[in-house]
């Protein structure tokens, strides 16, 4: 009959390789998100300055605009919060699976 | 004996199982098709009504007064879900009237009677990324079947 040991060289090996593949796609998938607000926000900014210096915007406008951005970044950083709850959530089900498999491996 | 050391180890690993399978299920709440076409519908409505923000509050009242309804609805709806505060949270700070996203563009139509053509544009785009916002955390959401 297999190890005990067996079984957990196999759980740390499937480990590794699920963390590998599955870390550097919510990386880049977080980092694109966020440069792509940044980005957004900066255009915005540019674009709000042009219409309050031309009268097309009130200073009131600008103002209430700005503070619309805030509300939107913190529904962002709200989504964003819930994204990775789900992806631990999702992580967590592949570790389940990981363990399943490799003691499917292992014991059977 | 040996085979009784193993089965406990075994447990011990089913238990771990158990307790991460359980603490996964209760973090965020699963995705919810009605939720998620409430809030495609009530962007398209909002975005829609709000291009009309340069004309005189009274001729759509009637309109503001039901779209109002319509997210209340949608917030009462979120609210009411489990393991939703996320979402809920999002949804409440765009429907706030002291805010700055569509509660504060349609309170402040109101007070003013009409609003800048720039403005106008400038906050349709604003509150259209803030919908996408719950859009796409609810489609980000795990579909209760991927559960069983």
């Amino acid at each position: 009959m297999p190890k005990f040991n067996d079984f957990v060289m196999t759980v740390k090996n499937d480990l590794l390789d699920f963390a590998k593949e599955n870390l550097d796609e919510y990386k880049d998938e977080i980092l694109k998100d966020g440069n792509a607000f940044i980005d957004k926000a900066k255009n915005d900014l540019t674009r709000w300055t042009d219409g309050l210096a031309a009268g097309a915007l009130s200073k009131t406008d600008f103002e209430f605009l700005l503070k619309g951005k805030k509300d939107l970044a913190e529904m962002e950083a709200l989504k964003q919060l819930g994204l990775s709850k789900i992806r631990i959530t999702k992580i967590t089900n592949g570790i389940i699976d990981v363990v399943i498999g490799s003691a499917i491996k292992t014991f059977l | 004996m040996k085979v009784n050391k193993i089965n406990l180890k075994l447990l011990s690993v089913l238990f771990v199982i158990s307790y991460l399978v359980f603490n996964s299920c209760t973090s965020i709440s699963v995705f919810s098709p009605e939720a998620y076409k409430q809030a495609v519908d009530l962007k398209v409505e909002s975005i829609e009504l709000m291009s009309f923000a340069t004309s005189p509050y009274d001729d759509y009242e009637e309109d503001v007064t039901h779209l109002k309804t319509e997210l209340t609805k949608a917030f009462e709806f979120s609210k009411g879900r489990p393991d939703n505060e996320i979402s809920a949270r999002q949804w409440e700070i765009l429907i706030d009237e002291k805010g700055n996203l569509l509660g504060g563009f349609l309170k402040r139509w109101e007070t003013e009677d009409t609003l800048s053509e720039m403005f106008v544009t400038e906050m349709q785009t604003l509150v259209s990324d803030a919908f996408d916002t719950i859009i796409g955390l609810e489609s980000g959401k795990i579909d209760p079947s991927e559960l069983k």
